[in-house]
């Protein structure tokens, strides 16, 4: 009797057995961590550089992709400091954006293929991973002058712009 | 395979300083005001350097479109998630084109890096 009552029990149990749906959706998202604080060295008197031959640190900022070909990142350097001591003069700015590190090796073609104009540089976030873009920066004073003493900083802008 | 293991323990083990602004294509729906329209957009600080983030709406351009909330500048604190809705005028809806979130600095005193992320609306 209890034999068959276990049977029942079972049949019972798989006639309303349903199947239970995972939902899940991936969305294009981009994430930009800011990696490395840029320092900026001072080679000569009149000369800021973040250029390690010039005692400074180039500042590095990673970008996460989840889907590719969703994003591009577009790096401004500076052309202006966002806080410095008083200055007399023109202040001549140079600056550039490359690939540091990437998790894909296709990312490596991201410099090959980066649209650079005025301080600006943009690359096509073509595969889904992470990239790390360093930023060079070199600010020279206007007359062969002599930075005034004090600190100095500058600001990068990394956007990353949907497409 | 060594580069999909990197990238899976970037992305499990969190982010040390992370600026995150979805969805990547917003879109606007009718709101409770007539000739206004909303989308909602969420913001995740994980920028333990930065607290106040600015929104702006732009046409492909980058030119200002009028939105609201007319406080374009929010506080969010290192590690809170912020849902931020964004009304414009029905006539604006065919010349938006992106919705941006952008780090800013109070009284900066060391070199930064400022982070800006565009979505772009679904037309």
């Amino acid at each position: 009797m209890f034999r068959i009552l276990l049977a029942a029990t079972f049949l019972s149990a798989s006639a309303i057995a349903e199947n239970v749906p995972i939902n899940g959706t991936v969305e294009g998202n981009c994430i930009v961590v800011p990696d490395t604080s840029g320092v900026y060295g001072n080679p000569s008197a009149g000369t800021l550089s973040t250029a390690s031959t010039d005692g400074g640190v180039l500042p590095v900022v990673r970008y996460d992709v989840i889907l590719a070909d969703y994003y591009k990142a577009v790096i401004t350097t500076p052309t202006s400091f966002s806080n410095s001591p008083s200055l007399s003069d023109t202040v001549a700015w140079t600056g550039s954006a490359g690939v540091h590190e990437v998790s894909d090796a296709g990312m490596s073609a991201y410099d090959t293929n980066k649209v650079e104009y005025n301080s600006t540089t943009e690359f096509d976030l073509t595969i889904a991973g992470s990239v790390w873009f360093e930023m060079e920066s070199q600010a020279v004073y206007g007359g062969s002058k002599p930075f005034p003493g004090g600190n100095y900083t500058a600001i990068v802008e990394a956007n990353c712009i949907a497409k | 395979m060594r580069n999909s293991i990197l990238f899976l323990l970037i992305l499990v083990s969190g982010y040390a300083s992370a600026h995150s602004w979805t969805p990547t294509y917003p879109s606007f729906t009718t709101s409770h005001v007539e000739g206004v329209v909303k989308t909602t957009m969420t913001l995740w600080n994980k920028r333990p350097d930065v607290e106040y983030y600015a929104i702006d709406v732009t046409d492909t351009e980058g030119n200002p479109l009028t939105f609201a909330p007319f406080d374009k500048v929010y506080r969010v604190a290192y590690l809170q998630k912020e849902t931020i809705d964004i009304f414009i005028r029905t006539q604006d809806l065919a010349r938006v084109t992106y919705i941006c979130s952008r780090s800013l600095f109070i009284n900066s005193e060391q070199n930064a890096i400022l982070s800006r992320i565009c979505s772009k609306v679904q037309q």
